[in-house]
């Protein structure tokens, strides 16, 4: 009956708590127009995360979910990491905190960047397949193709939907990783590493050190894990070969004659993309950008870097230098 | 300030008298000739906006704006000098310090010039030389210490001749823009001139006093940015009257500068309602590229291009004494030291589109530019203007050539020099050019 109780609470407060937070945003957007649109983006990754946040136990949404966001890629890129993903949220919110304490990001070198790149098609593979093995070893009832995404019954929730954790989960008990009164805090993949590794002393070690490794590295790199996340294979990769030519309908757009290669959009990324720049013109396609289109918002030059849909320009440069009326 | 004792590597050392009297010649003529291009100004349009009385106050070199950095001076603020766009203006006034260029338009002292370097060399180089031979230049003189760049030879050796007397901080740009190493080095000029102006001004640029100094010029290149988009349209106002508001930009108040122009361009968007033009919508549209042009005495073609008949209409520029100066806004992703430091110096290096860049792609980014002013101004001809010595811009003529022609641009090859003695010659030349723009404009 409490439990029930602290759930209705939470909704509410959450719910006043979101609202507030949309008139604050829609306050600071009218007044600092080089971040319109990471506010947006702020509030779109707070809605995200509440939505996650309630269907969340439940095993068929998020079958759904990783089903759209997997097809999703192939059509949309990695919108889903830059503009819904929660474990990309609380990577924005740290790098928030650390542009309170004033301190600069760092950036990877170019090749060491491409690998992580890389690699994420190596974790991907592994994640996918492991849940196979590790899985077989200590749940011995299942079958194995439940395992391979739904793998225990009661989460319901492959590693691949991980990033997906909200910290706080009311009804979780004593299975997340820290326990207070009658909910609990999580983290994303804590309970896979405890699902997995069932050593009592080595398991807590392991989970701590892997939350203080990931917050550390997102405070000093922008976006770290999303550079090798497995979640983010993206299927428009797939756009490298004839066949998939047609399928991503978002696009950054560049105008090559309008573009003085100041450089802005290279050193604004997050996961430090280089095609926007390097790339000379006409439409961008890369597996690794998120389409946080931070880029185009920082963009100087009016029409330079658009934003398509399907041929159809959603935005486009140049909004914190206003333009004339008479354009 | 450098000591009067010190040997002297370059310049003579001439009798004071001597530079009284050329002083004196020169700085007479030179009021005549502000006072007459205004006049020219004025007579081509003579439905001239209002707001512009303001800027030709400004453009005196020898009145209100002297005064008042000579006022700012005694009250212990420092004045830096710069020569090309390269250096980082908001550094300067984060500091509180007065930013000015000092680069010379005076065809006169050019002639002064000659007697320390040939003739071969470019008349801006020679020309601001004999300004400071004859101590002409007010903000030349008022400057405590000048950021040189070292874009061309000129500059390079100018360097060396004009620390003679000044305290020069020289910078080295790349002269390769794309490579990971040369915005390293420049990043670190950055630093060292940031440096540099700390200990010149006694001031310590802080964080916050930087962030004022970009937005500040942010602003700027916001008014700036809008006075361009306003000469897109038909002609509502003279090429060389935005030109002029342009070039004051670098010698005014920035702050005050930004006011005066929105205050113009309040005025020029009513006249666009009213359908007020400065000249007749059909009056063919002309671009100008290559050597800088500077305000009193190079003022000489784009006089020619608005008083020609058939009048041509200056609706852009390319020139790094005009529309280059502050189109690019510095980008700031968080506002941290680093990170402001990192905007300047890639606003500076990365956007810049001087000639003296080399790349696989030929310098593609000077190119791309031009093509884009010329299609958003929709300019019919393009005016390649070079002076004699000005190696850099000569050699491109080819590369741009090619690409406008590309793009059915007729653009025409002017080489001058800093006199006043070619002007019928190129009357006749510019006239030729604009006839067959506005029959081009007829077909």
């Amino acid at each position: 009956m409490y439990e029930a109780l602290a759930e209705t609470i939470l909704a509410v407060i959450v719910g006043v708590g979101l609202a507030l937070a949309g008139v604050l945003v829609v306050l600071i957007w009218k007044t600092d127009r080089s971040r319109k649109v990471s506010y947006l983006r702020l509030v779109v990754q707070t809605a995200a995360v509440v939505g996650i946040f309630f269907s969340f136990t439940q095993a068929l949404w998020l079958a759904i979910f990783l089903l759209v966001i997997l097809v999703a890629t192939l059509f949309t890129g990695r919108f889903f990491c830059g503009w819904i993903c929660p474990f990309g949220f609380y990577m924005d919110l740290v790098a928030l905190v650390r542009k309170a304490f004033r301190v600069r990001y760092l950036t990877l070198p170019e090749n060491i960047n491409q690998t992580l790149h890389r690699l994420r098609y190596v974790i991907a593979a592994v994640v996918l397949v492991s849940p196979l093995f590790l899985g077989a070893l200590t749940v011995n009832a299942q079958s194995q193709t439940n395992l391979l995404f739904l793998r225990d019954p009661d989460r319901s929730l492959g590693l691949m939907l991980s990033p997906l954790e909200p910290l706080i989960v009311p009804w979780a008990g004593s299975v997340a990783t820290l326990s207070f009164v009658s909910w609990s805090v999580s983290y994303p993949y804590t309970r896979d590493i405890m699902f997995y590794i069932n050593i009592p002393l080595v398991t807590s070690i392991l989970v701590y050190f892997f939350i203080a490794s990931t917050l550390l590295s997102t405070f000093l790199f922008r976006r770290f894990w999303c550079r090798f996340c497995p979640t983010g294979i993206s299927l428009a990769a797939a756009n490298r070969f004839k066949a998939f030519k047609w399928s991503p309908l978002l696009h950054i757009n560049k105008t090559e004659e309008k573009c003085t290669k100041c450089g802005i959009c290279k050193r604004v990324c997050p996961v430090q993309v280089t095609d926007v720049y390097e790339q000379k013109g006409g439409e961008i396609t890369t597996s690794v950008c998120l389409n946080c289109t931070r880029c185009i918002e920082m963009c100087p030059y009016e029409g330079c870097l658009k934003l398509t849909l399907a041929g159809k320009t959603l935005f486009k440069s140049r909004n914190w230098l206003e333009p004339s009326k008479t354009e | 300030m450098k000591s009067q004792t010190a040997e002297k590597k370059y310049l003579p050392d001439m009798p004071q008298k001597e530079i009284e009297e050329m002083n004196a010649t020169v700085k007479s003529a030179s009021a005549k000739i502000i006072a007459d291009n205004i006049a020219k100004m004025k007579k081509t349009d003579p439905n001239r906006p209002a707001a512009m009385r303001y800027f030709d106050e400004v453009s005196d070199f020898f009145g209100m704006r002297q005064k008042e950095i000579q006022a700012a001076k005694a009250q212990g603020k420092k004045v830096i000098g710069y020569l090309c766009v390269f250096a980082p203006v908001e550094l300067i006034l984060a500091a509180d310090a007065i930013p000015v260029r000092v680069n010379s338009g005076w065809y006169d002292t050019s002639k002064f010039g000659d007697r320390i370097v040939p003739v071969e060399v470019c008349p801006v180089i020679r020309s601001t030389i004999g300004a400071k031979m004859i101590n002409l230049s007010p903000y030349l003189e008022l400057s405590d210490a000048v950021i040189t760049t070292l874009t061309c030879d000129g500059m390079t050796k100018f360097s060396e001749i004009l620390s003679d007397v000044k305290t020069v901080w020289t910078m080295t740009p790349p002269r390769v823009k794309d490579s990971a190493q040369s915005l390293h080095l420049w990043k670190e000029e950055i630093k060292a001139v940031k440096t540099q102006i700390e200990k010149l001004t006694g001031n310590k640029i802080t964080p916050k006093k930087l962030k004022e100094a970009i937005q500040t010029m942010q602003k700027a290149t916001k008014a700036f940015r809008r006075l361009q988009d306003l000469r897109k349209g038909n002609p509502v106002i003279m090429g060389r009257d935005a030109m002029l508001v342009n070039q004051m930009s670098m010698w005014d108040d920035i702050k005050r500068w930004t006011e005066k122009t929105d205050a113009l361009c309040d005025e020029l968007e009513k006249r666009v309602a009213q359908k007020a033009w400065a000249s007749p919508p059909d009056t063919p549209r002309v671009i100008v590229t290559g050597t800088p042009m500077f305000w009193p005495d190079n003022w000489k073609l784009p006089t020619l291009i608005e008083e020609a008949t058939p009048r041509g209409l200056l609706v852009g520029d390319e020139l790094c004494s005009s529309d280059r100066v502050l189109y690019d806004p510095v980008g700031v992703d968080e506002w941290t030291m680093d990170d402001m430091i990192n905007g300047i110096a890639e606003r500076y290096l990365m956007a810049s589109t001087c000639p003296c860049f080399t790349s696989k792609d030929g310098n593609e980014d000077r190119v791309n530019w031009l093509i884009n002013k010329v299609n958003e101004t929709k300019a019919n001809g393009v005016i390649y203007y070079v002076v004699r010595g000005c190696i850099l811009y000569a050699m491109e003529y080819a590369r741009v050539k090619r690409a406008l022609d590309k793009i059915n641009i007729p653009v025409y090859y002017l080489d001058t020099e800093y006199t006043r003695e070619d002007v019928g010659q190129m009357k006749t030349r510019v006239e030729a050019f604009l006839e067959m723009l506005s029959a081009r404009v007829d077909f």
